[in-house]
């Protein structure tokens, strides 16, 4: 179940839950004065915490090594295709407002939104 | 000389499931914690599953060791008391882990990780006023060859007795699992990487137990085929029978694990395709049981789809069947899905027993799902009981023990008891069963 690197330009080491180590994918785009950090959960490559379960702490640590300011910041959540057969292991992604409660902290953004994201970025 | 330090070692109970058999094992986390401590602590394990748990006992210090979600609340409550008592108290264990951040709100010190080589230091550190709130080894495992014999002697054995008949004894040849399955935290507890204990250690540990039936309690066995190969075939010679999860689907791996003593295996039955049906009969095949595993509400699931799975079971020839209502354990990636989706409702841990749902299924109603659950243990066992089939599955791994001179007879000096209670003897009629 490895992650293809399409989903990433660099593996971002972090320190998860009770600080264990932990590995994530990470994209950094900017568009239109924003910054657009997506972080993509590596499965089996990561020996430490989920993404999602890092949640707030990983944004902070990104934002702290890139220097960025997290209030400028839009955090999506990758779910990579893993090409399973399972389905929950297809791929999502999930827009994150840590600002919100919980019921309404994640949206979930179509193929379609993340690409125009992506296109926004130039890519 | 170090003064003795006596330790109020407590697995905490917790509230069994309706409708079902219950059968209580000889846990496997405090012996194994224990086994990591200094001769110097004189360690008094109270099982509350099996024996009431006495405040009074005269002690120095407590330790908790949990394994289920359903026991992180009765552990907060045994904590509070002692505090009351002032005494200390410390915890560990899968559940204190998985539940950390509460837990460490309720006790003294929280041991996260493996405790080889490492559970010394915080009586050290206790002695001197200096104990730390958390012992953090999260992701830092010891080296699997530090993984010693548990310290078995701390069971009250007469008390996972039932009618005379002893229950298996928990063992574990492996830690860690490099597989990441949906519902499951073994890779973020024990690492994603398969660890197996060297083969002449679990042989030496194996021989010691004074038990002929143990349950192999690794996440699966099926993770390294050589290493699997050559643990068949060095434990064949103990003559041990045992329980184990799945098994390499292999020809010769199931042929060596029945060599082994391989008694049944714990199988997941997830669809109804012929590769299931295959699966199953091999094992048979070898003279190994299955105990079908169905994990239901699963979001591909509708309740048509449950109830297909359900009559399925019936064509496969399982010996016993297990559901389990899916139920998103912190740090797993169901957990992960369910909670970035809104549907988790129910954070009561009290209610995280896989038989209560706990979280808005996919394609179908939350009363629906719990519906299918009970449907599916009434429908399974509509025409012979739980306890009849294990008592079939017994009997066959009696008459193996019988064949190879390894069969103890039961201890008939417990034949009246079950877990350290009088059994009920009443015989149920219709007349006096309502």
């Amino acid at each position: 179940m490895k992650v293809s690197p399409k989903y990433y330009d660099e593996q971002f080491p972090f320190l998860g839950e009770w600080d264990m180590e932990s590995l994530c994918g990470l994209k950094i785009r900017e568009a239109d004065g924003r910054t657009y950090v997506i972080v993509t959960e590596l499965y089996q490559e990561n020996p430490g915490t989920s993404v999602t379960y890092a949640g707030e702490k990983l944004l902070q640590q990104i934002c702290d090594a890139k220097k960025l300011n997290p209030a400028a910041v839009t955090y999506i959540e990758c779910n990579p295709d893993t090409n399973s057969k399972l389905s929950f292991y297809d791929e999502e992604y999930f827009k994150v407002d840590f600002n919100a409660d919980q019921q309404h902290r994640y949206r979930r953004l179509e193929s379609e939104d993340v690409k125009k994201i992506l296109s926004q970025c130039g890519e | 000389m170090t003064e003795t330090i006596k330790m109020k070692l407590i697995y905490p109970r917790w509230k069994k499931l309706p409708g079902q058999t219950t059968f209580n094992l000889p846990p496997h986390g405090p012996v194994a914690y224990a086994a990591t401590l200094p001769e110097y602590v004189d360690i008094d394990f109270v099982d509350e599953n099996v024996e009431e748990l006495n405040f009074d006992d005269p002690c120095d210090i407590v330790a908790l060791s949990t394994m289920l979600s359903t026991q992180v609340k009765r552990a907060w409550e045994i904590a509070d008391e002692y505090h009351r008592r002032g005494k200390t108290v410390l915890a560990g264990g899968i559940s204190a882990m998985l539940h950390a951040e509460e837990f460490v709100k309720h006790v003294d010190s929280l041991f996260l990780g493996e405790s080889e080589g490492r559970s010394e230091q915080a009586l050290i550190d206790w002695k001197e006023g200096k104990l730390k709130k958390v012992y953090n080894f999260m992701g830092k495992q010891p080296p699997i060859e530090s993984v010693g014999p548990c310290r078995r002697d701390l069971y009250k054995r007469d008390l996972y007795n039932h009618k005379g008949v002893q229950m298996v004894d928990l063992f574990h040849a492996s830690r860690g699992c490099r597989f990441s399955c949906y519902p499951c935290a073994v890779s973020y507890l024990g690492g994603r990487k398969f660890r197996p204990r060297p083969i002449d250690k679990v042989v030496e540990d194996m021989a010691a137990i004074d038990n002929n039936r143990l349950f192999i309690v690794d996440n699966s066995l099926a993770q390294d085929k050589e290493w699997e190969k050559e643990l068949f075939r060095a434990i064949a010679p103990l003559k041990k029978k045992w329980i184990s999860h799945t098994i390499e689907d292999d020809p010769e791996v199931l042929d060596l694990a029945a060599k082994a003593g391989a008694w049944y295996v714990y199988q997941a039955v997830y669809d109804t395709s012929d590769y299931i049906k295959e699966r199953v009969r091999r094992y048979h095949d070898n003279g190994i049981g299955v105990e079908g595993t169905i994990l239901l509400g699963l979001d591909n699931q509708t309740v048509d789809d449950c109830k297909r799975l359900i009559d399925f079971l019936g064509e496969i020839d399982l010996d016993l069947a297990e559901f389990t209502i899916m139920t998103p354990f912190p740090h797993t990636k169901a957990y992960d899905d369910y909670l970035r989706q809104g549907r988790i409702f129910d954070f009561d841990w009290d209610h995280y027993n896989a038989g209560q749902v706990v979280f808005k299924p996919a394609q179908m109603t939350p009363d629906e799902l719990q519906g299918v659950y009970e449907y599916a243990w009434q429908s399974f066992y509509a025409s012979e009981t739980q306890e009849s089939k294990m008592f079939r599955l017994f009997c066959n791994v009696a008459l193996r023990e019988m064949n190879e001179g390894t069969y103890r007879p039961r201890n008939r000096a417990l034949a009246n008891k079950s877990f350290g209670k009088e059994v009920d003897r009443t015989v149920k009629t219709h007349q006096n069963a309502f």
